[in-house]
């Protein structure tokens, strides 16, 4: 069943994703520096009336829980905050743009967080977010 | 001293140079021991990451840093490489006494494949090789 992007029952999908990709485990295997959060810009034509958010509590390549949050949620308690917009986030999980690539082009931008640290990490992260194409998704645009 | 670090208008919107900015912020406030390679640093480094189509150019005057959108003036050194291969110069793995480029490094080695086939192009490298080593290891987050 396709979920819509994004919703609370999309990035409930997503932590299956994340603990489904082989790629993830073994890149994050040793990551323990915390959540991430991935946050949706506002879109009031998509219906996104506010800027929203999935934090992927990740650890040792396992996730252990994601949830649906305000912004202002996810950058108190994430470590981690990576933002951008709609069509941005959907070209990446798409497969349409690499997720490093986009940041170098800002499409996508660390708001938050310890740049070294993500760098080391840097498979880990593109894993991330590539876990994400395979949640069966339904795009608003 | 204290070191600045900073984006010359325009280069905001510019993620490869926000995000070296940051890096070389961290990275200095991380690990002290760089500060003696920046505030030796000077000359203009362009990086050209082809693929995302996205340049930038360090320009270092020993201790100060301005990050430029795009290629400003004529650089000492060109790096020319595709955004994986930018990325890993910021991985390059360091020996332990003198900090210099470990060659037998997983990272260095990838890159000394892409510099030896036709990757990665590196402009000036030989003629500014104090630099280039300098700028190498104040970028690693080694």
């Amino acid at each position: 069943m396709a979920h819509t992007f994004p919703s609370p029952e999309w990035t409930a999908a997503y932590k299956d994703a994340v603990n489904g990709n082989a790629a993830y485990r073994e890149a994050g295997k040793t990551w323990t520096h915390g959540a991430v959060a991935f946050v949706v810009e506002k879109d009031a034509a998509l219906g996104l009336p506010d800027d929203c958010a999935m934090v992927l509590d990740v650890n040792a390549g396992e996730c252990r829980e994601t949830h649906w949050v305000a912004r202002a949620v996810a950058e108190a308690e994430a470590p981690f905050v990576i933002v951008g917009r709609y069509d941005r986030w959907r070209d990446v999980i798409t497969g349409k743009d690499d997720p490093i690539k986009s940041m170098m082009q800002n499409k996508l931008r660390l708001v938050k967080g310890h740049l070294p640290t993500i760098i080391r990490y840097v498979e880990s992260s593109r894993q991330l977010v590539k876990s994400a194409s395979a949640v069966d998704s339904h795009w608003l645009a | 001293m204290t070191e600045v670090i900073e984006l010359a208008p325009g280069a905001s919107e510019n993620g490869l140079a926000t995000m070296l900015a940051d890096l070389l912020r961290q990275n200095l406030a991380d690990k002290p021991h760089k500060r003696a390679d920046f505030a030796r640093l000077a000359g203009r480094v362009a990086i050209v990451a082809e693929d995302a189509g996205v340049a930038l150019t360090l320009e270092f005057d020993r201790g100060r840093l301005v990050v430029h959108d795009g290629i400003v003036g004529i650089p000492d050194v060109t790096v020319r490489a595709p955004s994986d291969d930018v990325m890993a110069m910021s991985l390059v793995e360091l020996t332990p006494r003198r900090a210099l480029p470990d060659p037998r490094g997983e990272t260095m080695r990838k890159l000394w494949q892409g510099m030896r086939g036709d990757r990665i192009h590196i402009h000036g490298a030989l003629l500014h090789a104090p630099l280039m080593l300098r700028l190498t290891r104040v970028m690693s987050v080694h």
